[in-house]
């Protein structure tokens, strides 16, 4: 069977192709149209999936939505009339917003895709999630859980996942939790109270918080409450983002932690008015991941699995991933590399193929790496165009010697390799690469390159079979690092010499690099080690600021020109910064 | 809006099959970014010296990002049309950073429109120049086109916010004559919700993909 499968209308958009119960690829809309969190219809995403696997449109068996979009406008609808008469400012807006596009989905797929009608199916948003979650995981039972802003009415799902000898897969949803109690929202309220932009500066929040002291975190416990049931409730005096377009949080928020952060503001915790942030912030994630702690430790002694399997944009808080493969009592905890909306696009790929056409489970190759191939040629075309020095290595060896040469001597590498990620990281595909030993480095390529708030931490990259002696791993975690889905301590005879990646609380979002996953970035790690004696690198998306990560050797040459970048990357093809010409463009240009 | 455009300038660099457009377009970019963090830096200072918070009205929908109010898709413009765009915005901003940097009483606010007109001038030459370039004979078209392209931009975005003014109005009328009595049923239903878990709804029955509901 070959079945398409599309996320789109909210944000991160994203297409995914599988064939034969396998998927061939897949790709955020983002990463070719260029604007980030692009949310618009994948049809970039779309035909290039369908190019790569060389189809029509006419040879797919399905094409899967990844929510069912009328579904939703009732939750958009009911929303607005509970609110009445308070919601008189949001209804035109939810109702222009949703009835332009969003509720006309399966017209919009049929005319733009010439798909007949009948061929188009709907999962349930948080049905999608689920199956990204478990169907791309190597277990063959494992507990679910759930968790983001809102999908049509769930915002959090418990259940279970199995794969029976016979092939057969089954997902059962037990429970769900519904709008507008969600720990997303919850989340995503405080993200844009501390200034920071919703959907997108949910990783600050959970940077800044390491800064603070949970001192708040009794108010928000009463803010996010435990039910009778063993499920959670939020405090909805303290929020409107049910009841205004407006703002998200109610002036009971402003009275309880004070006055929100304006995103403009620069973060200084060291000023009364920081350090009250870090404090907001640390308490938050506090509540967070002891809430999800006791949801997943319920779902353990219920389920009696060893094995749970995350999804929704809240399995991205790495923090809490740890905590729940610490405490909640599950062996191995599974994160795939897009738990957000943009892996749901998979997600109901696969859920259609193995639920709805029973088709017969396969493995999915556990990697992240379903995105566009990089061109080398590209880049040594573009940079000899441009009068810049490229280097052509004969052989891998000579290629990885080379760079861990450079690295070593502390210069920043724009790495690019194979086929990009699908999801939110760069896992040694799309990378920028740096030496992880001192804190300058980090300094500097927040100053010369990211051009990103000072504490908001770079991640570590180490191979597998020494990940233990520079990293404080649970059972279990060398797993939950292969995608950067946990956040661990650093050891702390490491921490000095690890200064660059190890966070003001001594901890890391380690990215743990299997040489079966990703064989050149695993002997790069090695050849770096050998040279400098540490076989970790600086590992940080291959992006500026406000834009996505690149995909194709033209942006990462684009991104390396406009930055402190010194080398980039594409197989084996380097390109330095020397200028092989001294003609001055101003003159060029003008003349 | 600065970095806006620089973000527009830097997909043109990677979309353009000349090299030397590539170099400029980048170089471009770099200034945008390079004016939006003196803008940025020069506003905190300000605000800072203020000691207040002050309003924040921001009017993006009738200048919905990106040049201003020319709304730019990179993508869809030929080299010579986007020169021909980047030309006359630049021409105008050049112009407004002028007055600007007379009217300004505060030295190192004059300082920094001082720098960006030292930008804005090389970049309104350069993209009139390298227009020149590559449409030698139909350069002035590019222009009128460019003009014309304007002026229908500016329309769309007023014909645009009026329709929305109007479907406002329509639906708000909708909403306080035909809602309330379906609102005061949804508030009835809300109050027998209980906190806590759901059942899902039954999944499994055969066809439920194939459902929008």
């Amino acid at each position: 069977m070959r079945i398409l499968g599309i996320s789109a209308h909210y944000h991160d958009s994203a297409a995914a192709l599988v064939v034969d119960g396998v998927p061939v690829c897949a790709i955020q809309e983002e990463r070719l149209s260029r604007r980030k969190n692009d949310a618009a219809f994948p049809l970039a995403a779309v035909e290039w999936c369908l190019a790569e696997a060389g189809l029509e449109p006419d040879a797919l068996h399905a094409v899967v939505f990844y929510e069912k979009p009328m579904r939703k406008l009732e939750r958009i609808l009911v929303t607005q009339l509970r609110a009445f008469p308070r919601s008189w400012r949001s209804f035109p807006q939810a109702m222009k917003n949703t009835l332009g596009e969003k509720a006309w989905v399966k017209g919009i797929i049929a005319s733009r895709l010439g798909v007949p009608p009948r061929k188009i199916l709907f999962t349930e948003h948080h049905q999608s999630h689920a199956a990204a979650a478990f169907l791309t995981s190597p277990a063959r039972e494992a507990a679910i859980l759930t968790a983001d802003g809102v999908g049509e009415w769930a915002t959090l799902t418990v259940g279970r996942g199995s794969r029976a000898p016979d092939g057969g897969c089954a997902i059962e949803l037990l429970r769900e939790l519904r709008f507008p109690h969600s720990l997303g929202m919850f989340y995503s309220t405080f993200t844009a109270f501390l200034g920071f932009e919703v959907n997108e500066g949910e990783y600050k929040v959970m940077g800044l918080a390491s800064y603070g002291k949970p001192r708040f975190q009794e108010q928000v416990r009463a803010i996010l409450r435990p039910t009778a049931d063993g499920a959670l409730e939020l405090d909805l005096s303290y929020f409107d983002f049910h009841t205004s377009g407006r703002r998200a949080w109610s002036s009971r928020l402003v009275e309880a932690f004070g006055p929100p952060r304006s995103p403009d503001e620069p973060i200084d915790v060291a000023t009364p008015e920081g350090s009250r942030w870090a404090d907001v912030a640390a308490s938050v994630q506090r509540v967070l991941e002891d809430r999800l702690v006791e949801l997943t430790r319920a779902l353990r002694r219920e389920t009696g699995l060893r094995d749970l399997c995350l999804g929704g944009g809240v399995a991205l808080n790495g923090c809490a991933n740890a905590r729940i493969l610490r405490e909640s009592g599950f062996d191995r905890v599974f994160v795939p590399p897009a738990p957000g909306d943009a892996g749901c696009a998979l997600g109901a790929a696969l859920y259609a193929d193995r639920i709805h056409f029973r088709c017969p489970d396969r493995p999915v190759p556990d990697h992240p790496y379903w995105g566009c191939p990089v061109d080398p040629d590209e880049l040594e075309r573009l940079a000899r165009e441009d009068g810049l020095e490229v280097e052509r290595a004969s052989a891998d060896r000579e290629l990885l010697e080379r760079v861990a040469e450079e690295l070593a001597n502390g210069r920043i590498v724009g790495w690019m390799d194979g086929r990009c990620e699908l999801g939110p990281r760069a896992l040694g595909n799309r990378s920028i690469l740096a030496s992880p030993v001192s804190a300058e480095m980090r300094d500097r390529l927040n100053r010369e390159v990211k051009y990103r708030e000072e504490f908001r931490p770079f991640a570590p990259a180490v191979p597998a079979e020494v990940a233990d002696r520079y990293f404080d791993l649970p059972p279990g975690g060398a797993r939950l690092c292969r995608f950067m889905s946990g956040v661990f301590p650093v050891r702390p005879e490491w921490r000095s010499r690890l200064g660059a990646v190890t966070h003001v609380d001594g901890t890391a979002r380690v990215q743990v690099v299997d040489a079966e996953v990703s064989p050149r970035f695993h002997a790069l790690l090695r050849a770096f080690g050998a040279r400098s004696g540490i076989p970790v690198l600086l590992n940080t998306s291959f992006n500026l600021s406000g834009e996505p990560i690149v995909a194709r050797a033209v942006e990462g040459y684009s991104t390396f020109r406009r930055s402190g970048i010194d080398l980039v990357v594409a197989g084996r093809c380097i390109v330095g910064k020397a200028r092989a010409s001294g003609v001055r463009l101003e003159e060029e240009a003008v003349s | 809006m600065e970095a806006d455009g620089g973000r527009d300038l830097s997909r043109a660099a990677e979309l353009t099959a000349d090299p030397l457009l590539r170099r400029l377009f980048l170089r471009h970019a770099i200034d945008e970014s390079h004016h939006a963090e003196l803008f940025r830096a020069r506003g905190r200072t300000m605000r800072a010296a203020l000691g207040g918070e002050g309003g924040s009205f921001e009017a993006r929908w009738i200048t919905p990002g990106e040049r201003g109010g020319d709304d730019l898709r990179v993508e869809d413009e030929g080299d010579a049309s986007l020169l021909a765009f980047l030309h006359l915005s630049e021409k105008l901003a050049a112009a407004r950073f002028a007055v600007y940097r007379e009217v300004v009483r505060d030295e190192e606010t004059r300082e920094v429109f001082r720098r960006i007109l030292r930008d804005e001038v090389f970049h309104m030459r350069y993209t009139r120049t390298q227009l020149e370039r590559i449409a030698p004979a139909r350069h002035r078209r590019h222009l009128w086109i460019a003009r014309g392209s304007r002026l229908w931009k500016g329309y769309l975005r007023v014909a645009t916010a009026v329709a929305g003014w109007l479907g406002t109005l329509v639906l708000l009328a909708q909403y306080f004559l035909v809602l309330p009595l379906f609102a005061l049923a949804a508030k009835r239903a809300a109050r027998r919700e209980r906190p806590g878990w759901n059942e899902p709804e039954r999944r499994e029955q055969p066809g439920a993909l194939e459902r929008q509901y």
